[in-house]
């Protein structure tokens, strides 16, 4: 445990001294904050579509911080040669694997947390409710980024950076999309179209199960199933992708 | 473990590289077999490309062997707890450079387990023994290559390992950080710790190996004590003559298989020690000079040349 630890810390401060974080951070303040200038374009609603884009600013930029710093921090130790030492000490390669994915989760919910203080800030500004609604919200785009890195640790124990960016940014874009194709299956009526979207469902994450933004924004009642369920679903599928790359850097090579 | 046990051993251990994405195979070890015994400085010698920096990853656990068995400690090298006890140098060292080398060593010292109440002494005692007392506050990314090299070495042996695996530890390191270095590793000794280093630096291994083993090829040509050695091989001498007729020269190289050295004035001739005195009665016989005539210790250079040499001329 100590070990986990001391990779995860370890980690994080090599993440947090990444001039490539520091810039998606500020692209992300930056249009989060100009989400109030394009509300103000419209007449109606306009604090619920500043909310709107500033929830969809703060996802898609976490997850382009997710695959960019989750991506090759894993690599660097293997590139650099680090992981020799570490992995000769008394630390298993799964330890040393779930250190790394708690010290990004950890970077990732540091960043979150500062997108979250730009949100309530514009909100503020801009004359937008906050309520308990909005906090879920963004604790659920955490809990979303912390599958998204799964995904870059399970890539990048195997892959190239380029291969494990590609395949995570895929795979990602997907899991948004299972609920619409589900949807558009079951319009089909098609039985086998439904059957492989079923199951590209099952599969692929269920991204769209953390996304709290409509109720938050629109004062819809919150039940404790939906962020309990979330959680639930992000430790189970979280747990079977870092088996998976464990399994996988169990057999690597390094050479 | 009970003094005779082995430290290390390595059984038949075969390890095939795939260099490419075809089935194509390379074998970088033929089934290499040897054992280290508890409290000894074993000296793992061999060319450039041989297999050493190979045999240390499997060891490691770092690559898998393709065949073979290798135990560290009486553990199967795959495992992970009984690395608590075990210390290793990599070749040509790299660490996390925003560290500075007090962070660095805490971080290895948290990795190896190192009680919390104990890791600052041991931190320092490490820095002072490899003589970075005085850069420790600094960030790796500002070190030589010798100090990340030293700072390499604290790292092995920051929780007091019971065996320490060295890859190429003098490389980078000044005369001054040589010879540090090889006080630290007598002073392990010393201590009853066992040292298994990979090296070409013959030098070292005679001031400081009890035992050594020859890799070349991915084959183990020698093993044994270093003075079994000097024992083994034909001891020689070299006898410099001078004014020697040429006729006489290629008659001296014919009759006892002299190897011959030089032209004219001064021939320098390495001569079997029971052929000296052969040698000299002809020189002298056909009016040569005799300048000088020295007994050659049968250094660890001949042996290794001689292993390589033989294994290059059909020695597969
Ligand atoms: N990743 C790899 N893929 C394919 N072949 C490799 C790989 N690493 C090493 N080799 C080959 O394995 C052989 C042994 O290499 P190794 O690094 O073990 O040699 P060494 O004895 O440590 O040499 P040196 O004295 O130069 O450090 C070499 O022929 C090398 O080309
Ligand atoms: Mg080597």
């Amino acid at each position: 445990m100590t070990a986990v630890l001391a990779v995860a810390a370890n980690t994080f401060r090599e993440a947090i001294r990444n001039r490539v974080l520091y810039i998606l951070l500020a692209f992300a303040i930056v249009l989060i904050a100009a989400s109030m200038v394009l509300s103000s374009l419209s007449y109606v609603e306009q604090t619920r579509i500043l909310q709107n884009l500033a929830f969809g600013a703060m996802r898609l930029f976490g997850i382009v911080i997710a695959i960019a710093v989750g991506i090759n921090l894993i690599h660097r130790e293997v590139d650099r040669r680090t992981v020799y030492t570490i992995l000769s000490k008394p630390v298993s390669r799964t330890a040393f694997l779930i250190g790394k994915y708690l010290g990004l989760v950890a970077t990732i919910w540091l960043l979150v947390a500062i997108m979250a203080v730009a949100f309530a800030l514009t909100s503020w500004v801009g004359d937008a409710p906050l309520g308990l609604g909005h906090l879920a919200a963004v604790a659920l785009v955490g809990l979303e980024l912390a599958v998204v890195v799964g995904l870059a640790t399970l890539f990048s124990a195997f892959t190239t950076p380029m291969l494990a960016a590609l395949f995570t940014t895929g795979i990602t874009a997907a899991g948004h999309l299972t609920r619409d194709l589900l949807a558009l299956a079951a319009a089909s009526g098609d039985p086998g179209v439904e059957a492989v979207t079923r199951w590209l469902h099952r599969v692929l994450p269920d991204l769209e199960s953390f996304n709290l933004t409509l109720h938050a924004v629109h004062h819809l009642p919150i039940t404790a199933s939906d962020v309990v369920l979330p959680v639930f679903y992000a430790i189970a599928y979280t747990s079977v992708l870092l088996l998976l790359a464990s399994l996988i850097f169990q057999r690597r090579d390094f050479r | 473990m009970s003094g005779g046990t082995p430290i290390v051993r390595v059984e038949n251990v075969v390890k095939d590289f795939r260099p490419g994405f075809g089935l194509r195979t390379k074998r970088v070890l033929h089934g290499i077999s040897f054992q280290v015994s508890p409290g000894e400085i074993f000296g793992f010698v061999g060319p450039n490309g041989a297999g050493k920096t190979t045999t240390l990853k499997v060891l490691m656990g770092l690559i898998g062997a393709t065949s073979g068995t290798a135990r560290i400690l009486g553990h199967d090298v795959r495992e992970t707890a009984f690395r608590e006890h075990v210390g290793f140098l990599p070749e040509n060292p790299w660490f996390h450079d925003f560290l500075t080398g007090r962070e660095f060593l805490r971080f290895y010292a948290r990795l190896a387990k190192v009680p919390r109440a104990e890791r600052e002494a041991r931190i320092d005692t490490l820095l002072a023994w490899v003589g970075l007392a005085h850069a420790g506050d600094a960030r790796l990314r500002t070190y030589s290559k010798g100090m990340l090299q030293r700072a390499g070495i604290a790292q092995a042996l920051i929780h007091d390992p019971q065996v320490v695996f060295l890859d190429e530890p003098m490389s980078g390191l000044d005369p001054i950080g040589r010879v540090e270095i090889r006080d630290l590793i007598l002073r392990l000794r010393d201590e009853g710790k066992t040292v298994f280093m990979n090296t070409h630096i013959l030098h070292d291994v005679e001031m400081l190996c009890d035992r050594v083993a020859i890799l070349v090829d991915g084959r183990i040509r020698w093993e044994g004590r270093l003075e079994e050695f000097e024992r083994e091989g034909e001891r020689k001498s070299q006898v410099v003559l001078a004014n020697l007729k040429p006729e006489l020269a290629e008659r001296l190289e014919q009759r006892c298989q002299a190897e011959l050295r030089g032209h004219g004035e001064r021939v320098e001739l390495r001569v079997a020690e029971k052929d000296v005195e052969g040698v000299l009665g002809m020189a002298l016989g056909a009016g040569a000079e005799v300048v000088s005539v020295t007994p050659l210790r049968q250094s660890l250079e001949t042996i290794f040349l001689s292993a390589v040499e033989g294994a290059a001329g059909g020695g597969r």
